[in-house]
């Protein structure tokens, strides 16, 4: 198989990589780029450990090829945020106790912020549905289900 | 601030990096040419092995290397071995088919891997396995439990396919008991197999360094020091100070990262052979296959009662599925993990309990969040409840007829229970659960075309593991105790080691505020080490909710021995006597004067000591080992309310409440946290979860398209309090949260769907399908 | 999966007899059939495309005839192996009769089963996938035999 040149933004910053013409997003992420930050659950687009934002929309990136996504804008759990400035979502993460392994959280974080700009976040059964692509073997989603609400709020404000 | 952060939720440390994608998961760790490996695997569940072509492999593109079962057999490793001997009636050693790393000649289970393939890139490796040519003569798999005893013989050493024959108990007073009963409830259930299923799939790198001849294993581990003990001792990878192994960041446990598997071992075994960094990361699929899996247990069950529903005795005949191998701590699961918890809250005074071991062609079966203890809570909080629905008594009545209320007490079935409050807690959860309110909530549920039920349960659980010298007594090959370090640095800072490992337990944060409050520091300035062989001496690890009050107390014992050594460089630094100088929030003061040094003032003076006793080594640092006294004895009572659509058999937990003592908390939002979970994994099992297998031994549900995982829309919001009886063995009065939800949750569950029906009995997990033709049989009587 | 059916063809049975024991007959029958070549053990050796919900893969395999009553029986048997994909096993046991002249009865009882990946990411697929295959296999037979993309013919699904 041939290599290509994928040509993206990624995290606001533009980077162009070759890769087989069969790479995922999420192996050009995590190889590529070394944003480990993505991860991967699952290899059959189930568990959302591997969601990231394409062009705005959630994606799950072990589903997209990067080939896909060339010419698109991409933004991991790198990108919306960082230890001195935390995204307002990751903040209510921590705050709610949303997270113990931490595995799953860069995609429940990233879906998190999804269902807020999709108006999908307004009440409980909501951001319950709208987590339904998303597993998390730890936590029982209470607590992250109150974390995207709370985000949900502060990122409103 | 002494005491002020215990008790406290103060918000986790390690959120920061996992919240911003900065987490270090073994996959994460990409060393400087490193190859990759992939697995062949068996397609088949039983075979013998023929010839292996690797010759197709080897020329494909970016290989390094295949290598097989028989090649490693060559190399003389040893196998895989079950840490746990337990004897059967008779006095025997449980049988123990040796456990390849790899399989050589003939295959036991679906997945089990056959050849390691090594490449220049993970496709590479992958594609690559594809041409590895097994010849595999397939024989007729053993899979159903059921009739496993009695079918062909897998191996010739093994007969009636069965490791041992265990029993604990008094039979003839048992057997006297129930013979001479007012009432007997029988009962047959089955516990379902599960696929714990952390989200991270097991990965491990293994660099092996010709210079040095070290070893470094990076490796999903809930217990690195158990990994390298057996890799040196049983398996001769290296020696143990050759071998240094590594678990960063561990993206979930739930038990099925506690053993040690033929992958990480061949990965190591590989690295060494061809000297260069390999890394293998399972795939989910693999995961399904390969991880041991959990429960699958039948059982056969008789509780004696008098008039009044009093407990006399209570007879438990069970099989447990062992899989294809005794896997790390398989053995001790239905055993002393199980047998030993069927006195439950209850004085039962005769109990006697049978256990079958068997083997089937199967992935191993081992340890799975309340490894024995969720079985054993199933059975009895299910023969209860239909015990006080045969004897007319109200849930709530029959086991409070029953409940232990003095202590110590010494069950008949080994345990000797510390404490407990089993009645508040009860109580509390009936409150708040709203129990009297029932029945007008089911009559509105009946108008609008629901069937609604509540159900309760009342488990125990044995945590805290263990005493050395009990559990050496009983067949361990290990000791069971933990250790702590405590590193005052000279600025006052101070680092904390531990033997515990937190994969998503938060011991970064518990344990500093364990710490910061003996020392009175701040608990931004601790820090807490764990998960590597070079950075601390020996440790056992994390499983069976024993990190606080095992790891937990080693450091508290460790921050003691800090004090007395500060006290005594405070009091030369202040020219008193030792007895004169008191510690309190972080300041030592000369009694009734104002004479006072700070913690960080007295932690300079040690490292730098110009000022200093004549008779004390320089230096602030105190190791403890920590050997429990006794098991730790959490308990609670949980209280599940459902609501079930008769037109389609899909059951909603309406209200799920859990009171639980877990004695003395030192964060508690992370023990709710940890309750969640549990109770997740446990509704899970009750409704969701179930390993299926064909007859010929193949895996039905390997992806998360088959097996039914809860998501956030199976799930209520919890309800959850404690009630508080501290351990009375332990420095912190701590018992261990971590497995209480999976244990306590599965029969109120249950207990509340066949109340909602109004039947006996019901599987789990109690799927749409089941519910609704239970609901067309119960109408059609 | 198990599938036994009856179907009544236009055409007379020592014609169906001669399609069932023709390479070419049964390679044109069977889709995605890259190779079906008599071999050295009286059998023929496959090359097979399978495609099962998510898992696509070549199978190499072996075709047997047992169990030959000439003109009237036969069990047709394969394996095939996919790789990391797993393995499928089939057999169809074949009889003819011929109820009025020119009119041949064939009644085939069909087995199948997966292994390996197949098996565990593809099960709840695989019946729908065989029976539907099997359909495929002596519909396309017939139309092959007859000569006749339009011949029409009553299929029975006995059991299933």
């Amino acid at each position: 198989m041939g290599k290509i040149t994928v040509n993206l933004t990624v995290n606001g910053r533009a980077v162009s990589q070759q890769c087989e013409a069969n790479t995922t997003l999420v192996d050009l992420l995590r190889q590529g780029l070394d944003l480990t930050g993505t991860h991967v659950g699952c290899d059959t687009s189930q568990c959302g450990a591997c969601t990231v934002h394409l062009d705005g929309r959630a994606v799950k990136a072990c589903t997209v090829l990067a080939a896909q996504a060339d010419g698109s804008n991409v933004v991991t759990i790198e990108g919306i945020g960082n230890r001195d400035n935390l995204h307002p979502m990751q903040a209510a993460f921590r705050q709610c106790h949303g997270l113990q392994c931490g595995f799953c959280t860069p995609g429940m974080i990233m879906t998190g912020i999804e269902l807020v700009n999709q108006g999908q976040a307004d009440d409980d059964d909501s951001i319950r549905a709208g987590l339904e692509g998303n597993i998390c073997r730890c936590t029982g989603y209470h607590n992250i289900v109150r974390a995207v609400a709370t985000g949900a709020r502060a990122m409103k404000e | 601030m002494v005491e002020k952060s215990i008790g406290q939720r103060v918000l986790r440390k390690e959120d920061v990096r996992f919240i911003t994608g900065k987490g270090q998961y073994t996959d994460d760790i990409n060393l400087r040419g490193q190859a990759f490996a992939y697995f062949v695997r068996s397609p088949v569940a039983r075979a013998t092995i023929g010839h292996i072509d690797v010759s197709d492999a080897e020329s494909a593109p970016g290989v390094i290397a295949v290598l097989t079962g028989q090649q490693l057999a060559k190399d003389g490793l040893g196998t895989l071995p079950c840490g746990w001997m337990v004897l059967s009636k008779d006095g025997s050693e449980m049988k123990q088919p040796p456990h390849p790393i790899m399989a050589a000649d003939s295959i036991h289970y679906a997945g089990e891997p056959v050849a390691i393939v090594v490449a220049s890139t993970y496709q590479a490796a992958r594609d690559a396995a594809e041409r590895v040519v097994v010849d595999y003569d397939e024989l007729d798999a053993v899979v159903d439990l059921a009739t496993a005893q009695d079918s062909d013989q897998i191996y010739p050493e093994v007969p009636r396919n069965t490791s041992y024959e265990w029993e604990l108990g008094d039979r003839e007073a048992t057997m006297a008991a129930i013979a001479g009963a007012h009432h007997v409830t029988r009962l047959t259930l089955r516990n379902n197999r599960l696929i714990p299923n952390a989200i991270e799939p097991r990965a491990a790198i293994a660099d092996f360094n010709p210079s040095t001849e070290e070893l470094t294993l990076y490796t999903t581990s809930q217990n690195p020091h158990v990994v390298r003990l057996v890799l040196t001792a049983f398996i001769q990878i290296a020696p143990e100070h050759k071998l240094r192994v590594v678990a960063p960041d561990v993206g979930g446990g739930f038990g099925s990262k506690i053993f040690i598997y033929s992958e990480e071992t061949a990965v190591a075994w590989a690295s060494k052979r061809l000297g260069i960094p390999i890394k293998w990361t399972g795939e989910r699929s693999e995961s399904f296959l390969a991880d041991a899996h959990g429960r699958d247990h039948l059982t056969d069950a008789v509780l004696a009662m008098d008039e009044e529903g009093h407990f006399l005795g209570l007879h438990v005949k069970t099989r447990a599925n062992m899989g294809a191998y005794l896997s790390t701590f398989a053995s001790s699961v239905p055993t002393y993990l199980y047998g030993t918890l069927l006195a439950g809250q209850y004085k039962t005074p005769n109990i006697y309990v049978e256990v079958d071991a068997v083997f089937t062609n199967t992935a191993p079966v081992d340890a799975y969040r309340g490894a024995g203890r969720p079985e054993a809570t199933y059975l009895l909080e299910r023969i209860v409840e239909i015990a006080a629905s045969e004897m007319s008594l109200s849930p709530a009545e029959i086991r409070r007829r029953n409940f232990i209320t003095d202590f110590p007490y010494q069950t008949p079935v080994a345990l000797e229970y510390d404490i407990g409050g089993y009645d508040a807690s009860l109580t509390k959860a009936l409150e708040m659960a709203d129990w009297d309110g029932f029945e007008s909530r089911r009559g509105e549920a009946r108008a609008r075309g629901k069937l609604r039920g509540i159900g309760l349960s009342c488990y125990i659980e044995a945590c805290g593991i263990a005493p050395s010298k009990v559990v050496g007594s009983l067949g361990a090959g290990v000791g069971l105790w933990e250790s702590g370090e405590v590193r005052v640095n000279p600025t006052g800072s101070v680092s904390v080691l531990t033997g515990s490992h937190s994969h998503g337990q938060g011991h970064e944060t518990t344990f500093a505020q364990l710490v910061a409050s003996r020392l009175g520091i701040s608990v931004d300035d601790v820090g807490v080490i764990h998960g590597d062989t070079a950075r601390l001496d020996f440790g056992m690890g994390t499983y069976g909710s024993r990190s606080l009050a095992v790891g937990g107390s080693a450091l508290s014992s460790a921050a003691d021995k800090i004090v007395v050594k500060a006290r005594k460089i405070a009091a030369h630094l202040m020219q008193s006597d030792e007895d004169s100088v008191e510690f309190d929030d972080g300041v030592f003061t000369v009694k009734e004067s104002n004479r006072s040094k700070t913690f960080q003032e007295v932690a300079f003076a040690a490292y730098v000591p110009h000022d200093y006793p004549d008779d004390l080594e320089p230096g602030l640092a105190e190791k403890a080992f920590y050997d429990p006294a006794n098991f730790t004895f959490p308990a609670g009572a949980y209280v599940c309310e459902v609501e079930i659509d008769p037109d389609t058999g899909v059951t909603r937990i309406v209200k799920f409440t859990a009171v639980d003592d877990f004695g003395e908390v030192i964060n508690p939002m992370i023990v709710e946290g940890q309750v969640h979970g549990g109770l997740a994994q446990g509704i899970g099992q009750a409704l969701l979860e179930q390993c299926v297998y064909d007859d010929s031994g193949q895996l039905m549900t390997g992806s998360y398209m088959d097996y039914c995982m809860p998501r956030a829309d199976d799930l209520p919001d919890f309800d959850i309090a404690m009630t508080v009886t501290p351990c009375t063995h332990n420095p912190l009065g701590a018992k261990g949260c971590g497995e209480a939800g999976a244990i306590g949750s599965p029969p109120a569950v249950i207990n509340a769907i066949t109340n909602a029906i109004g039947i006996r009995e019901i599987d789990m997990p109690a799927t749409p399908e089941r519910v609704w033709r239970a609901i067309q049989q119960a109408g059609g009587q | 999966m198990e599938l036994v059916q009856r179907v009544i063809i236009p055409a007379p049975r020592q014609a169906v007899w001669q399609g069932l024991n023709d390479p070419a007959v049964l390679k044109r029958s069977l889709r995605g059939c890259e190779t079906f070549e008599a071999n050295a053990a009286g059998g023929f050796d496959i090359v097979l495309q399978l495609k099962v919900g998510p898992v696509k893969a070549s199978f190499r395999g072996e075709v047997s005839l047992t169990d030959v009553v000439d003109g009237e029986s036969y069990t047709l048997s394969g394996s095939g192996k996919g790789g990391v994909a797993g393995y499928a096993k089939g057999s169809a046991h074949v009889t003819l009769s011929e109820p009025e002249p020119g009119r041949t009865e064939m009644r085939y009882r069909v087995d199948a089963s997966v292994g390996g990946k197949l098996a565990q990411v593809g099960s709840r697929l695989v019946d729908g996938a065989a029976r539907k295959m099997a359909n495929d296999f002596f519909g396309e037979f017939i139309r092959v035999i007859c000569d006749d993309d339009q011949v029409e013919f009553i299929l029975e699904t006995i059991e299933e």
